[in-house]
């Protein structure tokens, strides 16, 4: 007790030192600006001249309140005013309002730049006169609050030129380092070169138990054998541990683990999240093929930057074959969103540049990158790269499934998919037919599109709806218009030119303008708008949706279409056919195009496609199945979603790579999507943060913790390496080495740093608490204790010691009680529903939507998005699942089995011998003397105490469910006896029914079955809780042709037979007007067979209501209803333990079992 | 923290802490004994790791405590419940004039309410015949007449109300309150929903943790059900007798106590010795909080029967246990979405919950809970003024969604009570006076907390998230 209570206070005394020093620290930084009293009188005319006007005019466009900040320019600080806006100018110049463009603007010299804007009022001549005397003054600016300004992208590019994960990965030299005798690799100087600049050393090479049992762990998820610890621990050659590696990255069991590592990063899930119910699948139908290409990919050391590529761009790839596509699921595994593309989008975006690049390009969404350099302008290039891909369903090669079963499969997909591709073709049609009628409608919508909602808002119910997805594709389709002179819509974008006042009396002149235009006006639409000129741009929206539906019509209804229309006109007409017509449906996957459609179709369609896919997760035939994304075969480049709304557009911009990787030089993606060429410039070895990122990650996955401590974000905000040439070292050598991950595995582990312990010797108290002193006087740290130097261990000077997560512990579970099976791959599993499953928590089967419970209390890895590390928590939750949890009492049993102590008494070895084999199991060790007397006094107690009488089910309140022997000519019940299971559902013989003693004999609540002859009648009795009369209602039904039918009677106290009834195939109303009873009084309704065993259930569920005045019974209910009152209490406990299972269990609970030295 | 660091406590023995601890943790903070830093870091190792839910303070001292969020899922009609529109019987029958709002479906003529309103309390507020009960409360309550959503769609209107985000995964409301203050009990879950006969529309996702450690998610009990065993996971065992429990756990932390002495400080060896003797003792706390036979029958009569009744009952029995955040939800589905015979359908729902949600108000008062006890009151967004048109163009006396204007009361937690705040048009279609939009509602809850709402932040993907996103408003006007 004593020793934990001083390490209690030394912990204490520690970090009282750490918040000491960062106080001092903090203090020294944070000195207060004072203002001199000379510059008092300055500021107050900054405070009472200027201050007012920029508040009141300028401040709502251009502070860090603003609703909208305009040009990037703050005035609301010194430092704002000072530096300008996104012109890169400053706004003023202090000491020359001449040069100041504060000053240009507000005198509204330059017509193109005067502010407040001539709608909100130029300011009062006083006012710019107060401003350029302020200025002249020098500007003299009490403000302090620069640091509610956001650096401008210019500042972000400047500063990350500098940052380090920007620049390209180098080739550091070794560092030398004094103490070579502790260096095994390269790793290790540069380790040690840091520690040593703190005076520290590594900690003594861990035993070699601890080093088996780490890296067995850590490579595989499951402890090593105790056999395996023997032959390592006597093999005394020094390749001993390299061998034990190499044996582990050999093992299958490797990529089960690592694989699973790559899964948190892919935000893997078997199901889509929320869905409409009969609309969408709610699971995955490619998440098990895309698991098993992972674990197999690590198997088989792909190299990573083919491994990337493949999951990005498998599609088009050369040489990759079928199987590959599964890796796809990369992209296609991300929560649907209902279905709203721009967050599916966003998903993908979202796991591919966190997960690869640590990157977070998501922030940019809707403003630039707060921090980084990434503009809003590289999100959408990116957007564009995966909105140019739809998704496909594909049948992988099995290689295993029955032809027989595989061809039953095939026919019945055929079915469903030709009822669903007829269905889609004619819905697509018939909607395409809608909205070239409809032109002139979606059109003026297009003038009001940055009203429209976004895709959540789905008011699209009816067919003639105006659908905001088409306004938008309308929108798209005529800004892009726009860019050349265009022979149809070049007089749609001189009108909206005009601004609104003028319209009426510059509209005229339009044509006129479009004369000379090139290409030619085409003269359909020049006529139509010749005749009259329109007096807004609702009337020239109206012009262009009758011309196009009336040439549309004219088409249509013409016998022969070669002939129907002119040339011109069928220029026209082009708008509505072409490939890339707003008014068509485009082709491709339903889920890619739902949006196109109303509700009832959608719900019809949705409902298609579940057909579909259910059949794929059904079959038994069916092979494993990828969803990929492949390129649509009309690109367009992306537009600038203005805050991230959709209907807001900004800027068309190319679809490519981002500048800061790229350079400034960047090329824009040629090839279809861009999605090959967006995989090929991440899987480069130029790209200057792949390969940290990934080495970064093993690092973390080995030590537990990272060089980099946010593996998922490496932007300029994230905290610096600890070891940047070491990083840089270890990313240079992945890449060398052909980017093989077990060959950093090897290079990792064979390190002296992986194989230090993870403890050292510690100094008395006494001893700490005087170094604590002198530390804090900033001399003589070299013989403090490691872990005051280094409380967090950042510089790796001892292992850390790790906690197993949740599939590592599931699994070794099973492995130390001899449970866990080895099968590969495959189809989930339920991991907590009994019977329980006994693979590897990798093939477990993760429901997104409904996470169990184990795996959030076990800090498992959100599915929903991509994890890069996990947090680890201790709550009290752990400690039930572990305690009561039916999986850990399994294992429990299944080990003492296993160690020759299952069943207790039958088996010849020693208890010590027992306690050995399960030390030896779960800890690759012997118990010490100590535990060996400790564990056979909790033995001996727990015999004794244990009794092994099974304990029998309860019923509840006034109901009791029995059996017993009915004597139909003494007209007696001789027999009742308690049915002893209740298994939630019924009462019954046992767990399974039939039961091997009771037979069929059952009671639910609605009836029941009888038992199997007439010494096993069923019986449920109502036992009086109160005196009075009571009125019986209820019937009888029995519901087979088949059999004999059943025999039914109502006996009171067992003797006084209330009504009898046969019935075969019939039911009969079985009521008893009163009857006076007494507190305790038994009525019993009794079912036997009739003949013969033979199709004997019933339904027979007695209403027994109180008639008669209440006597002594206040509080009692006055009706009992045999199926609203139908429970029990299922025995308890159920199978207690005997007392070498809950020491198995306890074993099973320790830390030891639980932590990694 | 509870308490400034107190080097005192640093010298206990472990088994004289846990003894301590056996008083009710609340009574020390665990937090400040091991260091544990207020900001959640999901890095493996360090002090940082210990329990995530143990009890911590706010910003500054809130003058609520706990809440209970009462969800009537499906959209409950402000028009006929808290929002009186006499202008709708004036134009019964008849298209209303200006424009109609766009909602889900289409809608036609005006709908007068088919209940009647009565001025209730001291404050006269008026409150439909639906709520007899809250309208005897309603001097206790701030009934916010002009809330405002964004979309007429169920499952993003559920995800602002729970999460501030229509559409991302984000954390719920009781997933940021428990990160921000932990819970007072270690013995029950921190963050409990309960609904009567399973899921809403959105399922977990209404609770969800989002990227905030997996204990700060809502523990979802169907509370239809009345066994512990159903309620809580591995809250009882089916094996082992508690006496046989214990011998385990001796065992276990003499195993543990040997495993810890060969090796360094290491917090998380001591956590997790701790976490056994929690659980231990979690089992019988647990059941005890659940099972109201132990109220007094005045009381069990006050909550009424039924399930609401009950649920309602278990949620006060919790909340004196310390639990944070209980949010009750009316039923699966989406039971308060009457888009016909809106008399019945609703009549019926508030019958259901307009006792228990008084009772708790009347009887947390009388306990002197209601003062630092949070109650909220209303669901994902109203309902039209109009009547819905079925396809056919007929109306079926029901009404469409309506996230524009709707009601949410709120109650004790420093709220002032007998408040009217704001006000929809004349017809209730949208807010207009006042709007108070979901962001500035869960800003007024934050802060009854003592967060700052703009403070409250957990760092993901590079940036600071916080419930509301770049909004919010606290309604000051509100509060006591």
């Amino acid at each position: 007790m004593q020793e934990s209570s001083t390490r209690l206070r030394r912990r204490i005394l520690f970090s009282l030192l750490r918040a000491a020093l960062r106080a001092l620290v903090s203090a020294a930084i944070s000195i207060p600006l004072m203002a001199t009293s000379a510059r008092a009188n300055e500021f107050e005319f900054f405070e009472s001249r200027v201050r007012p006007i920029l508040v009141e005019h300028c401040y709502a466009c251009h502070s860090a309140e603003s609703e909208k900040l305009k040009s990037g320019l703050f005035l609301d600080s010194r430092e704002g005013i000072r530096k300008g806006g996104d012109s890169g100018k400053p706004a003023i110049i202090p000491g020359n309002a001449e040069a100041s463009r504060l000053i240009e603007a507000v005198s509204y010299k330059n017509k193109d730049l005067q502010m407040p804007p001539p709608k909100a009022g130029k300011l009062k001549e006083a006012q710019i006169t107060d401003l350029v005397t302020w200025i002249n003054m020098g500007a003299p600016d009490p403000r302090t609050n620069s640091s509610a300004i956001p650096a401008t992208l210019a500042d972000k590019y400047n500063e990350a030129k500098t940052h380090w994960a920007f620049q390209p990965v180098k080739n550091p030299p070794v560092p030398a380092v004094k103490n070579q005798k502790q260096v095994q690799t390269p790793i290790d100087n540069f380790i040690l070169a840091k520690l040593e600049d703190r005076d520290l050393t590594l900690t003594s090479p861990a035993g070699r138990r601890t080093l088996i049992r780490r890296a067995t762990f850590d490579l595989t998820g499951l402890p090593p054998t105790p056999e395996e610890v023997d032959a390592f621990v006597a093999d005394k050659s020094p390749e001993a541990f390299a061998r034990v590696v190499d044996r582990l990255l050999a093992s299958p069991r490797y990529g089960e683990r690592w694989g699973r590592y790559w899964l948190d990063v892919a935000r893997f899930a078997d199901t889509k999240g929320y869905v409409y119910g009969g609309r969408e699948e709610a699971k995955f139908i490619q998440s098990a093929a895309y698991r098993d290409w992972i674990i197999g990919a690590f198997n088989a050391d792909m190299p990573y930057d083919r491994f990337l590529k493949l999951q990005i761009a498998a599609d088009q790839m050369e040489g990759a074959d079928l199987n590959s596509l599964a890796a796809m699921g990369y992209l296609t595994l991300g929560r649907r969103f209902l279905g709203v593309v721009h967050d599916i989008i966003d998903d993908r975006i979202d796991v591919v540049m966190r997960g690869t690049q640590a990157l977070t390009v998501g922030c940019a969404r809707c403003h630039d990158h707060k921090f980084d350099p990434i503009p809003t302008k590289d999100y959408y290039s990116l957007y564009g790269v995966f909105a140019g891909s739809n998704e496909r369903q594909v049948p992988l090669n099995s290689g295993t499934a029955p032809a027989k079963a595989y061809l039953d499969f095939e026919v019945e997909l055929k079915k469903r998919e030709e009822k669903f591709y007829s269905t889609f073709n004619a819905k697509r049609e018939e909607q395409s037919k809608r909205l070239r009628s409809k032109v002139a409608e979606y059109l003026v919508a297009v003038l009001d599109v940055e009203k429209l909602h976004n895709e959540d808002f789905y008011s699209f119910v009816q067919a003639d709806d105006i659908n905001p997805v088409i306004v938008r594709a309308w929108h798209s389709y005529l800004l892009s218009s726009a860019k050349t002179v265009h022979p149809v819509w070049a007089p749609w974008h001189a009108y909206s030119a005009l601004p609104t006042n003028e319209f009426a009396a510059r509209a005229e002149g339009v044509l006129i303008s479009l004369t000379n235009a090139t290409p030619k006006l085409n003269p359909v639409v020049e006529k139509a708008f010749a005749e009259k000129p329109p007096g807004s741009m609702r009337e020239v929206a109206e012009v262009y949706g009758k011309l196009l539906t009336g040439v549309d019509k004219k088409w249509v209804e013409a016998a022969d279409k070669k002939k129907a229309l002119s040339k011109d006109e069928d220029e026209v007409r082009q708008v509505l056919y072409a490939e890339n017509s707003p008014a068509s449906v485009p082709s491709g996957a339903i889920v890619d195009m739902e949006w196109y459609f109303d509700e009832p179709t959608r719900v019809e369609l949705g409902g298609l496609s579940v057909k579909i896919e259910q059949w794929i997760l059904q079959s038994t035939g069916a092979p494993p199945h990828a969803v990929i994304l492949e390129d649509r075969p009309h690109q367009r480049n992306p537009y600038v979603f203005k805050r991230g709304n959709p209907s807001s557009k900004g800027e068309q911009i190319p679809k490519q790579f981002l500048e800061i990787l790229a350079g400034e030089n960047r090329k824009p993606f040629t090839k279809g999507s861009g999605r090959l060429e967006l995989a090929e410039a991440i899987a480069s070895p130029d790209n200057p943060l792949t390969a940290r990122v990934f080495v970064n990650r093993v690092w973390l996955y080995h030590f537990g913790a990272g060089l980099v401590g946010t593996p998922s974000d490496f932007g300029t905000r994230a905290e610096p390496p600890t070891h940047p040439e070491l990083l840089d070292w270890l990313a240079n050598a992945f890449m060398e080495g052909g980017w093989s991950v077990k060959k950093l595995h090897r290079l990792i582990l064979l390190s002296a740093v992986y194989q230090q312990g993870s403890d050292r010797a510690e100094l008395s108290p006494d001893e700490t608490t005087s170094r604590i002193q002198r530390v804090s006087n900033r001399n003589g740290d070299s013989d403090l204790p490691d872990s005051t130097i280094d409380p967090e261990n950042k510089y790796f000077f001892r292992f850390n010691r790790q906690r197993l997560d949740f599939e590592a512990l599931r699994d070794s579970l099973l492995f130390v009680s001899g449970q866990l099976d080895l099968k590969v791959g495959g189809k989930a599993e339920e991991m907590f529903k009994t019977p329980f499953s006994k693979r590897r928590s990798v093939y477990g089967f993760i429901d997104r939507q409904f996470l169990p419970g184990p795996l959030r209390i076990f800090d498992f890895a959100s599915p929903d998005m991509h994890a890069p590390q996990r947090s680890e928590t201790t709550v009290p939750q752990q400690a039930l699942f572990f305690l009561n949890g039916a999986f850990v009492v399994e294992q429990a049993k299944a080990l003492a089995a296993r160690s020759g102590a299952g069943g207790g008494d039958t088996n010849a070895a020693s208890p010590e011998a027992k306690i050995s084999r399960m030390h030896r199991l779960l800890y690759q060790r012997e118990p010490t003397a100590g535990q060996l007397k400790n564990s056979l006094n909790f033995l001996a107690a727990a015999s004794a105490a244990i009794s092994n009488k099974p304990v029998v089910a309860r019923a509840p309140s006034a109901w009791k469910y029995g059996y017993g022997e009915f004597d139909e000519a003494g007209k007696q019940l001789k027999s009742f006896e308690t049915l002893p299971h209740f298994s939630g559902d019924a009462w019954q013989g046992g767990k399974s029914w039939p039961d091997a003693t009771l037979g069929w004999a059952q009671l639910t609540a609605t009836g029941g079955h009888a038992g199997n002859d007439l010494q096993h009648a069923v019986i449920r009795r109502w036992v009086a809780p109160v005196d009075g009369a009571v009125e019986i209602s209820g019937s009888i039904k029995h519901t087979h042709p088949e059999g004999h039918g059943i025999r039914a009677s109502i006996f009171a106290q067992g003797k006084d037979q209330l009504g009898k009834w046969t019935l075969h195939n019939q039911a009969a109303e079985a009521n008893v007007p009163s009857i006076e009873v007494k507190q305790g009084d038994t009525i019993d309704f009794i079912v036997s067979i009739d003949q013969s065993l033979s199709y004997n259930d019933f339904l027979w569920a007695p209403v027994i209501r109180l008639t008669g005045p209440i006597r002594e019974a206040n509080g009692y209910a006055q009706e009992w209803n045999a199926q609203k009152d139908f429970g029990g209490t299922p025995p308890e406990p159920r199978e207690p333990l005997t007392a070498w299972e809950e020491y198995a269990q306890v074993l099973l609970l320790s830390n030891e079992f639980l932590f990694i030295d | 923290m509870h308490h400034p660091l107190n080097l005192n406590d640093a010298f206990l023995t472990r088994r004289r802490f846990l003894t301590r601890c056996g008083m009710g943790l609340g009574a020390m903070s665990l937090a400040a004994l091991f260091g544990e830093t207020s900001v959640l870091v999901p890095a493996a190792h360090g002090a940082e790791n210990l329990n995530p839910l143990l009890p911590k303070m706010p910003q500054f001292p809130g003058r609520a405590k706990r809440v209970v969020h009462f969800f009537l899922n499906g959209g409950p009609s402000h028009v006929d419940s808290f929002d009186p529109k006499p202008a709708l019987t004036k134009y019964a029958g008849q298209p209303l004039p200006g424009e109609y709002i766009k909602t889900e479906r289409k809608t036609g003529a005006a709908f007068p309410s088919p209940f009647k309103f009565k001025r209730c309390g001291q404050s006269g507020i008026e409150v439909s015949e639906m709520f007899p009960h809250l309208g005897s409360c309603i001097d206790d309550m701030a009934v916010i007449r002009s809330m405002k959503a964004e979309v007429p769609n169920h499952e993003p209107s559920l995800m602002l109300m729970n999460c501030g985000d229509a559409v991302q995964s984000r954390p719920s409301l009781g997933s940021w309150i428990t990160y921000g203050l932990g819970t007072e009990n270690q013995n029950l879950p921190g963050f409990i929903v309960m609904c009567p006969g399973g899921y809403p529309v959105k399922e977990t996702d209404n609770w969800q943790n989002g990227f905030l450690p997996g204990v700060f998610q809502g523990t979802h009990i169907d509370s239809q059900h009345t066994r512990i065993e159903k309620l809580i996971e591995n809250i009882r065992s089916n094996y082992t007798s508690i006496k046989e429990q214990r011998r385990q756990l001796d065992l276990l932390q003499q195993l543990n106590e040997e495993h810890q002495q060969a090796r360094q400080t290491d917090a998380r060896l001591e956590s997790r010795i701790q976490s056994f003797e929690l659980a231990f003792r979690m089992q019988m706390e647990a059941a005890d909080a659940f099972d109201i036979s132990a109220e007094p029958e005045t009381i069990r009569d006050l909550y009424g029967a039924g399930v609401h009744g009950r649920q309602t009952l278990i949620a006060r029995r919790l909340l004196e246990r310390g639990v944070r955040f209980i949010q009750l939800w009316h039923g699966a589905g989406q039971p308060w979405d009457s888009h016909e015979n809106i008399e019945k359908a609703h009549g019926k729902l508030a019958k259901e919950i307009d006792q228990p949600a008084a009772a708790l108000i009347k009887d947390l008062k009388q306990r002197g809970m209601l003062d630092d006890t949070l109650i909220i009151f209303g669901g994902e967004f109203g309902r039209t003024p109009t009547v819905e048109l079925n396809s056919s163009g007929t109306a079926q006396y029901g009404r469409d969604h309506n996230p524009f204007g709707f009601t949410t009361c709120l109650a004790g937690g420093g709220i002032k009570g007998g408040t009217v705040y704001g006000a929809t048009d004349e017809f209730g279609f949208k807010s207009v006076e006042n709007v108070v939009h979901v962001h500035d509602l869960h800003a007024t809850i934050l802060h009854q907390l003592g967060f700052d709402h703009e403070k409250l932040t957990y760092r993901y993907a590079g940036r600071d998230f916080r419930l509301t996103d770049v909004y919010g408003k606290v309604v000051r006007d509100i509060l006591a």
